[in-house]
């Protein structure tokens, strides 16, 4: 009996002590670029850490978590209260959240669209289905083309909760897989419109967009979005099951320092300070 | 002349490859154009593909499967088909001269069916076992569209009752549920229609509300009287997150009844400190209470390089109607018919009594963490169907007293090891004591083998394969 108890204990520790340094990270499909801007430049300067950047989504990376199968998920949106019951069932630990970046959600529309800016309640409007036609919103005459993402988007989650008050998107949206997905298929589709993280607006143009009618117009800048005035502004998070110690903690306070700082600055995001 | 006529021909060599080149670039032109006309066309097909597909694709996203299969092992240190149950709540009855088995314990597949739009739901859950296929959730779930915190259900499901009864048997530690839920709520789940409130968002989100009304008989049988049951419970989650522990907890009561078959009611006299028999005639079919009142909590906390531990305990007590031979709650599974004195069938009469006792029981349960793929557990249980007379008084003389009057208390440890999302592997030892009854019980009673500790502790193996949830 005592040999098994040993065998067990023996096997238990030595397997978490292995586990130790390869972190895997899972998760936002809008910080995956940072994620492995991150790991990259970490993994250079300890080549004894190995850590595995995947993305799929925030909904994804949080099951990753409550399924044990990731050690790091990266969300763009918190956790919700029905996911957290599931990591404290699993787990018994309430999950730590640690904020990483700010970003600002920019709209997107085709370089061909004239329109320079919209009020949030125009967007909410937009993409609920009440307004179709851009003219409404002082446009050309032509038919609006919904683009957004999936639900196990964070972004999606986000968006739909703080812009569209929980209002359900439009039947006529037409979801993408990823971001990346959503800025091509506008870039192609001049009456298009999306949305999605600031630091993927390439080859698309943003819309400037107003708090209210009064308000000034704002485009997703880092003077906007760290002063909190840009109007759709969010944090970036990384969760962990609890409280991160050995080389998840020295990785997570990397991150968190100037240097790992700086790296959401070159990838388009918003630095924390 | 001649030099007009070389200046000609010459002039008609420079310009035959540049006619040519022309003709190349127009006829490239044209090409690319087809080209492009082409996989304008592909582009479109491939649209019409992807469109077609899509509403798959939306269909697949509403409907979802999901279950878990455990398999076990079992040995006890008796031999069932005893004058006592081994096993009877460690996944049921060891059966006559077998002391160990394997089973199917739980082949449970879900599936579900949402519409975002209409904020519905439909469930139905099967268990597939070597006993045959059985239905455990069969219900409709529908959300408020407004404030998104209220949701109505109705059909099959879960009693919303305490903590243990609703956790799933999927992620629970244990093998099995305590002594005391399986009692009092067999099966766990009912037939009937609930309201919660339970808002995502908000200053309510740490506050939660279950309210269900239920026929009060087993979890899939008809309804056997006019009356129907009260359950609910209110709970709390008190976070702090900066520590990273959790306070959560609730009060559930349960108000109900059963309709007695028999004139023959036995309620405890506590001043006698016995069994007193009520047999008016007009006993027969009157409502009986069914009432209990459960505190649970539940604390979670981070242990440092450890992981997530919890300490979780429940304590109900209240009234409940339960038989000679059984202290779960009396069940008249078909109306009989009764003679004009009120009296059925002799032999039937003496198995459907109804005795009210006053219970109490509870469980602690500790659970921790080793890293993700490891867990420990221990808990420790108790059960007193009858609270008013003590073990020593059980069976002597003139105290009508039964089996169903017998305290029983379980204490059980277990390792748990996940292999990796869809498998665990389960451990767990339980030692059952049961109240050692008057020792001049009668010899021919079912008493009599209780003047000691039984032989009925139980050794499970299990394993676990679960797929997405």
């Amino acid at each position: 009996m005592k040999k098994i108890v040993a065998t067990v204990l023996l096997f238990t520790f030595s397997s978490s002590m292995f586990a130790a340094d390869v972190i895997t990270v899972k998760g936002s499909d809008t910080m995956v670029i940072l994620a492995q801007r991150w790991a990259e430049m970490y993994m250079k300067m300890n080549p004894n850490v190995t850590i595995q950047v995947t993305g799929g989504g925030s909904g994804t990376g949080i099951s990753a978590l409550i399924n044990g199968t990731t050690d790091i998920c990266n969300a763009s949106r918190p956790m919700k209260p029905t996911e957290k019951q599931k990591l404290k069932h699993r787990f018994s630990s309430l999950g730590v959240e640690i904020k990483t970046a700010k970003d600002g959600i920019a709209i997107y529309v085709n370089e061909k669209n004239p329109l320079k800016e919209l009020t949030v309640q125009q967007i909410k409007d937009i993409y609920t289905g009440k307004i179709t036609n851009w003219k409404e919103v002082g446009g050309i005459d032509s038919r609006i083309i919904l683009y957004s993402r999936e639900n196990n988007s964070g972004t999606y989650v986000y968006f739909k909760e703080n812009v569209l008050d929980d209002e359900d998107y439009s039947p006529s949206c037409q979801n993408m897989p990823g971001t990346a997905a959503l800025v091509n298929a506008i870039s192609k589709d001049p009456n298009g419109v999306g949305y999605g993280g600031a630091a993927y607006a390439k080859g698309i143009r943003e819309v400037a967009i107003k708090a209210d009618a009064n308000s000034p117009a704002l485009l997703p800048i880092a003077e906007n979005v760290k002063s909190g005035q840009y109007p759709i502004t969010r944090f970036l998070f990384m969760y962990v099951k609890s409280k991160p110690s050995g080389a998840m903690k020295e990785y997570i306070d990397w991150i968190l320092s100037e240097e790992g700082q700086n790296i959401v600055t070159k990838v388009g995001y918003f630095p924390l300070r | 002349m001649t030099l007009f006529i070389r200046f000609g021909i010459f002039a008609t060599l420079l310009t035959l490859p540049l006619m040519s080149q022309e003709e190349s670039a127009d006829t490239a032109a044209v090409s690319v154009n087809e080209q492009i006309e082409q996989l304008k066309l592909n582009d479109e097909s491939v649209n019409e593909i992807l469109l077609d597909m899509k509403s798959y694709i939306d269909l697949a996203r509403k409907l979802k499967f999901s279950g878990y299969m455990q398999t076990q092992f079992q040995a006890s240190d008796g031999i069932g088909g005893a004058p006592y149950p081994i096993g009877n709540f460690a996944g049921g009855n060891f059966p006559a001269n077998v002391g160990s088995r394997f089973q199917v314990r739980r082949g449970r597949l879900k599936v579900q069916y949402e519409n975002d739009l209409t904020f519905s739901q439909y469930v139905v859950q099967f268990d597939i076992t070597q006993n045959g296929l059985g239905i455990k959730d069969a219900y409709i779930n529908i959300k408020d569209p407004w404030v998104r915190a209220w949701n109505m259900r109705m059909g099959v499901f879960d009693r919303p009752f305490g903590f243990e009864v609703a956790y799933s048997s999927n992620f629970r530690e244990t093998p099995e549920r305590s002594r005391m839920s399986q009692t009092l709520f067999p099966g766990e789940r009912e037939l009937g229609a609930m309201i919660e409130f339970a808002p995502e968002v908000g200053d309510w989100t740490n506050y939660n509300l279950k309210l269900g009304v239920f026929n009060g008989v087993l979890p899939t049988a008809n309804e056997n009287d006019n009356s129907k049951d009260i359950i609910g419970r209110v709970g709390f989650i008190l976070p702090f997150e900066e520590e990273n522990i959790a306070f959560d907890g609730g009060v559930s009561i349960y108000q109900g009844s059963v309709r007695s078959n028999s004139k023959f009611i036995y309620s405890f006299n506590d001043a006698q400190s016995q069994f007193t028999v009520d047999s008016t005639v007009t006993n027969a079919g009157k409502q009986y209470d069914r009432q209990y009142i459960g505190i649970d909590a539940q604390l979670i906390y981070d242990m440092p390089s450890l992981g997530g531990a919890s300490l979780r305990c429940e304590y109900n007590f209240g009234t409940q109607p339960g038989t000679s031979s059984s202290n779960s709650f009396y069940n008249p599974s078909t109306i009989q018919t009764l003679d004009i004195a009120g009296n059925k069938t002799k032999s039937t009469i003496e198995t459907t009594n109804l005795y009210q006792r006053h219970f109490y029981g509870l469980y602690i349960s500790m659970l921790q963490n080793i890293g993700t793929k490891h867990q420990v557990v221990l808990r420790y249980d108790v059960l007193d169907p009858n609270s008013e007379i003590d073990g020593s008084e059980i069976g002597a003389a003139g105290k009508l007293t039964t089996l169903g009057d017998l305290k029983f208390s379980t204490i059980g440890a277990g390792y748990i090891y996940h292999l990796d999302d869809n498998v665990k592997f389960v451990f767990y030892y339980e030692k059952v004591e049961n109240e050692t009854v008057n020792g001049t019980v009668a010899a021919t009673s079912s008493l009599s083998q209780y003047t000691k500790d039984v032989n009925d502790n139980v050794f499970t193996f299990r394993m676990q394969y679960r797929f997405p949830w």
